[in-house]
């Protein structure tokens, strides 16, 4: 007979060897998938890898892919610390993207240094804007977030089509004889491109950098101030936070806002890092949102793990595409991204229960 | 306007209602699935997941067999081993409900297991062997406005009426129905009363994944009916908001469904019929969505939660030896 | 007489605490057989394995001498096993008849459907034969607490219990209820049932039972006739040492100005009605108020509103003169409100955080733990180490997550938490619940020590020895209302009853 019981105490290798080890299982089982499937896994993995990661190209490909999870990642890692469910992370980009666009094609006559901080500010505000709707919700009529900020993900989608394929709007180009017939967005002007750095052969894309350096201000707020002591009771206990003196509404509010606002950064930088345009179809195809949130529950809501496992994923996400084709099997990246994360939620119960085996009345202490 | 060429039939109104049968049904069968697991205390979003890995197999199973049974069967099976996975991680493991069935999208949905097996199993771009369609006499089908609406339907539609009522049934009327209601609402009062809470939490996760992946074989075998990556597009998650639209009740999950499967067919008739046409299709593809977000607000507040609402333990893991 | 339930070295262990060692128990037939032990004792362990919640690491279990092995509750309840718990096992949107049917597979049971109607004719007759007066059709949260009990109890006869385990159930009734209870169990066990009655308070073990076994530190250490013993003798078997029951301490000084004043306070229930009806009260600097009542008339809604976690409907409370908004926890704290709440796990810490977390969960807005925005960690732990040295908490260091901290030490850093925030009043809601002799002791002496630096206490509690013992004076609340006050020094248990239970003290 199996008995669960809670440990006493989560000795700290634990919390490193869980993620790891649902790693190597959750490739355990693909290996297994691949066989039963008349693939030969050795050979994907390999070239998995190599389009991830090896070489330069590879990695200048894996920190485009990685950039918009970094920030979709922390916006999911933002909320789930305080148990704030934001699945709206999805919607919360395009809204970012869209305000940004904005802020890219209204502003371009001007210099960089004005148009690109425009831009990061107006994903910012766009993003934040529309977590509110589910944050005001949640704070003032107890409304569930998970399935308003899901909702609103449609809905952004939806109004992110319109823009592009179904409207005259502001972002469209209307410039073009082909744009007439085939709908697309604005070409951002020059000024609005955002820079890269070089560091030796390796390009580092603007947005990646401010992620970073977001991750790093999040750790911060979170572990340092009296705003994160705030996030950390009302996300352990809320009993205790409005026992304490706590102001939970606003504390809801604001996380949701910072939840947002990074997503929204997420949405200005691919249209200024990468793609130069709105792009509803890229957007909508790629599922940011929902790998972030993905990644934010295999960080375990670090900032700085996040950046890590978006890096990971980032390489996986871009090796399916790199690798697309009939030699490959479609689907491979969302089934290992789930796999991994089914190990992860396995791993975590080792890390709060400890497993014992007991036979009849003797103890045998079991524990893996 | 209303009474257009082609008879009381052919006018919007009819129209309508008959492409919201059509499209609510495979809402349908995913909401009443989540509604008997959500009943349980377990909270699947991993519905979307499942509904397109039965809607892929069931796809296979047509062009492989012949049969349309068999179809249905396979995609029933598909759906529920789907949720196995869920209910292990969520019951045994005591993961959280809410990332485990994320991670089930991810895993099962549009980029996952369902585009690989789409593609491995050879089966896109072809037409299905066979398909579900309407086979009551003509002479009903062409009746005044109940023809097109209740006689020109699928037997798929027809099944999931009969689901609605012994859905029903089983929850107000039968020894089962009142444990699992029990161990939703209380789980350590079931336990305690000799209930097995592991047991009810996985039946009724598992039958949950059957009924969404015969939802998603409503599009692949009738709707569509082809196979094509992402084919069911966010059905999955229309049918968890349905859920919590119905009450957690079984008929007005039959309502819901019929409603928004209304929003989301208006779009085309209107477009080709040119009413309308200065109203992007956009705002009325939104309004599912709208509504789910308005009938939540309204059965949060604290009052209807109460009469009204979600079952006790809904998403929180249970433990019976915890000290 | 054949001994209905045999328990024979049974042990239990839990991760840190050996619950049962090596316990042997028995009872027979047609008997009340009480258990008597203190908060963690092992008595609620040794009734879960009987059945079949928990099970046993060692030694074995025997009904009518033949061996029994339970694998879940249901296996219990087969063999003709039922409990009572001090959280009662009911499903509250249920009605009281589909709760007393749960899980029954006999009989009736084995159908397949649910026939409502009959379901509640049988429950109403069984509840007259009984003369246990439930509507079958209400529903469980409709109805009071100790009508809960009683449907509880009907579950039990339903299913024609032949051992019936009740866990500390007067905790939730008046004295006139327990009397009526303990009439009932006399009935069943008149019909040869056996009834086992979990309880730590000492009167009502000589009031009910015909023997007592006393558990202490997991071990049975005495069986005594009940007949054969006093409180005195029972009291000392619990606690291993032979101790006075809880003695007044008489205040010396005088008495300050006024530091609560309440006037009409009224405020509305979770379900919608009043739960405090004008309440008036005053306590001065250095006075210890106690209010008295059976749970769930309002005291509870009466510490929420005095401490700013619910708003009030009406009235006004002051704290040394200044009248508080009210609603607003903070305001509260800032005006020098104290409050040591009542479930102090889940309410008094933020459980997985560290006790230096807890020891600033509300000052950690001052300036001496912050530098603008910023936490000053260091300084922080500082505090703890010395508030866990000051006040004696054991169990770990500042990092320790609270959760890990037993029952008493929890409490002291709770206590000393709002001692140290220099408060003028201290509200304090069932502060020694689930706590050891020991705890409690030092939990008292905090008390009498806060007021004797000036605080004014409000002591909220449903044990009236505990009242007696440290109270000035004494208010009773019955249903909303304040119906009665007392000066502590003459108020007898039958009038303080007679309050608690709606009547008139006359």
């Amino acid at each position: 007979m199996i008995r669960i019981e809670r440990r006493l105490t989560q000795p700290r290798w634990l919390t490193f060897a869980v993620p790891v080890g649902s790693i190597v299982v959750a490739f355990g089982f693909m290996t297994l998938v691949l066989l039963l499937t008349h693939h030969r896994p050795g050979h994907t993995f390999v070239r998995l890898f190599d389009s991830g990661f090896s070489g330069t190209q590879s990695l200048n490909a894996t920190f485009v892919s990685a950039t918009p999870l970094i920030f979709t990642g922390l916006c999911a890692a933002i909320a789930f610390r305080m148990q704030l469910f934001n699945i709206g992370g999805e919607g919360q980009l395009y809204v970012g993207a869209i305000t940004g666009a904005a802020a890219g094609i209204a502003l371009g006559n001007h210099s960089g240094w004005v148009s690109i901080p425009a831009m990061i500010a107006a994903g910012a505000v766009g993003g934040a804007a529309f977590a509110l709707i589910p944050a005001l919700l949640r704070a003032f009529l107890s409304t569930n977030e998970i399935i308003t900020s899901l909702m609103l993900n449609y809905v952004a989608a939806l109004v992110i089509n319109y823009l592009i394929f179904d409207s005259l709007s502001y972002w469209r180009d209307t410039s073009s004889a082909t744009a007439k017939v085939f709908p697309q967005g604005k070409n951002l002007p020059e000024a609005a491109s955002w820079p890269v750095t070089h560091a030796g052969s390796l390009v580092l894309p603007l947005g990646l950098l401010i992620g970073a350096v977001v991750a790093a201000l999040i750790w911060i707020l979170y572990s340092r101030t009296r705003f994160g002591f705030e996030v950390q009771v009302i996300g352990d206990s809320p009993r205790a936070a409005s026992y304490a003196g706590m102001r939970t509404r606003r504390k809801i509010l604001a996380v949701m806002a910072l939840s947002g606002a990074v997503a929204g950064i997420g949405g200005a930088s691919q249209d200024g890092d990468f793609r130069h345009t709105l792009d509803p179809r890229g957007l909508t195809a790629a599922g940011y949102g929902y790998a972030g949130i993905v990644i934010a529950a295999l960080a375990r809501y670090n900032p700085f793990a996040v950046c890590l496992v978006a890096f990971l994923l980032g390489g996986l996400q871009n090796a399916g595409y790199t690798l697309q084709g009939a030699d490959f099997p479609s689907g491979l990246v969302g089934v290992m991204q789930g796999l991994i994360l089914f190990c992860a939620l396995g791993g975590e119960l080792l890390v709060r229960y400890r497993i014992a085996l007991a036979r009849r009345s003797r103890v045998v202490e079991v524990s893996t | 306007m209303i009474l257009a060429a082609g008879g009381i039939n052919n006018s919007i109104l009819v129209v309508v209602f008959a492409s919201a049968v059509v499209y609510g049904t495979p809402l349908l069968y995913a909401a009443l699935g989540e509604l008997l697991a959500e009943r349980s205390g377990v909270l699947n979003l991993g519905v979307e997941g499942m509904m397109l890995v039965g809607a892929v197999m069931g796809f296979w199973g047509v062009q492989r067999t012949g049969s349309l049974t068999l179809a249905i069967a396979i995609a029933a099976l598909a759906g529920g081993s789907m949720a196995l996975i869920h209910a292990f991680l969520v019951v045994t493991l005591r993961a959280n409900q809410i990332v485990s069935g994320l991670a089930l999208t991810i895993f099962a949905g549009a980029g996952g297991l369902s585009s690989y097996l789409g593609n491995d199993l050879n089966i896109a771009d072809q037409p299905a062997k066979h398909m579900f369609s309407p086979f009551l006499p003509k002479g009903w089908q062409s009746a005044e406005i109940v023809g097109p609406i209740f006689f020109r339907q699928s037997v798929l539609v027809y099944a999931s009426w009969v689901c609605v009522v012994l859905v029903g049934l089983y929850l107000a009327r039968t020894r089962p129905g009142l444990n699992v209601r029990a161990v939703g609402e209380s789980p350590a009062a079931a336990d305690a009363m000799g209930i097995n809470v592991v047991k009810y939490r996985y039946l009724h996760t598992i039958v949950g994944g059957a009924f969404a992946g015969v939802g998603g074989a409503c599009f692949s075998l009738s709707i569509t009916p082809q196979w094509v990556d992402g084919l069911t597009s966010g059905a999955g998650w229309i049918a968890i908001a349905l859920v919590i639209f119905a009450f957690w009740r079984p008929t007005l999950c039959l309502v819901g469904a019929y409603l928004f499967g209304a929003f989301s067919g208006i779009p085309f008739t209107f477009q080709a019929r040119g009413i309308l046409s200065g109203v992007p299709p956009e705002l009325f593809q939104a309004l599912p969505y709208l509504m789910t977000v308005l009938v939540l607000v309204l059965v949060s507040t604290a009052g209807a939660r109460r009469r009204l609402g979600a079952p006790a333990s809904l998403g929180i893991p249970y433990v019976r030896e915890e000290r | 007489m054949t001994a209905a339930v045999s328990l024979r070295g049974i042990t239990k262990r839990f991760p840190g605490v050996v619950a049962n060692d090596g316990v042997d128990f028995e009872a027979a037939e047609g008997e009340v057989h009480a258990l008597l032990g203190e908060n963690g004792a092992g008595k609620s362990t040794l009734s879960n394995i009987l059945t079949g919640l928990y099970h046993p690491d060692e030694g074995e279990v025997r009904l009518h001498g033949q061996p029994v092995s339970f694998h879940a509750p249901r296996d219990a309840l087969d063999a003709g096993i039922c409990m009572v718990h001090q959280h009662f096992r009911l499903v509250a949107p249920f009605t009281v008849a589909e709760n007393v049917i749960l899980g029954d597979h006999r009989g009736e049971g084995k159908k397949f459907t649910v026939n409502p109607r009959r379901i509640e004719r049988r429950v109403a007759e069984l509840g007259e034969r009984y003369r246990i007066a439930v509507d079958p059709r209400a529903r469980i949260w409709q109805l009071s607490l100790g009508e809960q009990q009683r449907v509880e109890i009907l579950k039990a006869l339903y299913r024609d219990a032949r051992v019936l385990i009740l866990d500390e159930p007067t905790a939730v009734l008046t004295p006139q209820e327990a009397d009526s209870l303990f009439e009932t169990l006399r009935v069943m066990a008149g019909e040869g049932r056996t009834i086992i009655f979990i309880s730590h308070k000492l009167h009502e073990v000589k009031a009910v039972s015909d023997r007592v076994t006393v558990l202490r530190a997991g071990k049975n250490v005495a069986t005594v006739d009940t007949a054969d013993a006093t409180p005195r003798s029972l009291a000392a078997l619990m606690v291993g040492r032979d101790v006075a029951i809880a003695q007044r301490v008489e205040r010396e000084g005088e008495l300050g100005e006024p530091v609560l004043e309440v006037v009409d306070l009224c405020a509305a229930g979770d379900r919608g009605g009043d739960a405090l009806r004008n309440v008036s009260l005053t306590i001065r600097a250095g006075e210890i108020l106690a209010i008295a009542g059976v749970a769930g008339n309002g005291q509870r809604e009466l510490a929420e509103t005095l401490t700013g976690m619910r708003p009030a409907t009406g009235g006004s409370v002051s704290v040394t003169g200044k009248r508080l908004r009210g609603g607003d926890s903070r305001e509260a704290i800032r005006a020098g409100v104290a409050h040591v709440p009542e479930d102090r796990l889940h309410t008094g810490v933020a459980p997985s955080l560290s006790i230096a977390s807890n020891v600033v969960l509300k000052s950690y807005r001052g300036s001496t733990v912050t530098t603008g925005p910023m936490l000053r960690l260091r300084a922080i732990r500082e505090q703890a180490v010395k508030l866990i040295a000051r006040y004696d908490v054991r169990g770990g260091g500042p990092e320790l997550p609270a959760r890990q901290l037993s029952g008493g030490n929890l409490q002291k850093v709770v206590l000393a938490r709002e001692f140290e925030g220099e408060p003028r009043v201290l509200v304090v809601a069932s502060p020694t619940r689930g706590l050891d002799v020991s705890a409690i002791e030092t939990v008292h002496g905090f008390l009498r020590d806060a007021a004797s630096s000036g605080v004014g206490v409000l002591l909220i509690s449903e044990d009236l020895d505990e009242i007696r013992a440290l109270a000035d004076r004494i208010a009773v609340m019955y249903e909303g209302a304040i119906v009665g006050e007392l000066d502590a020094v003459g108020a007898s248990v039958e009038e303080l009853g007679l309050l608690m239970a709606g009547g008139s003290g006359e």
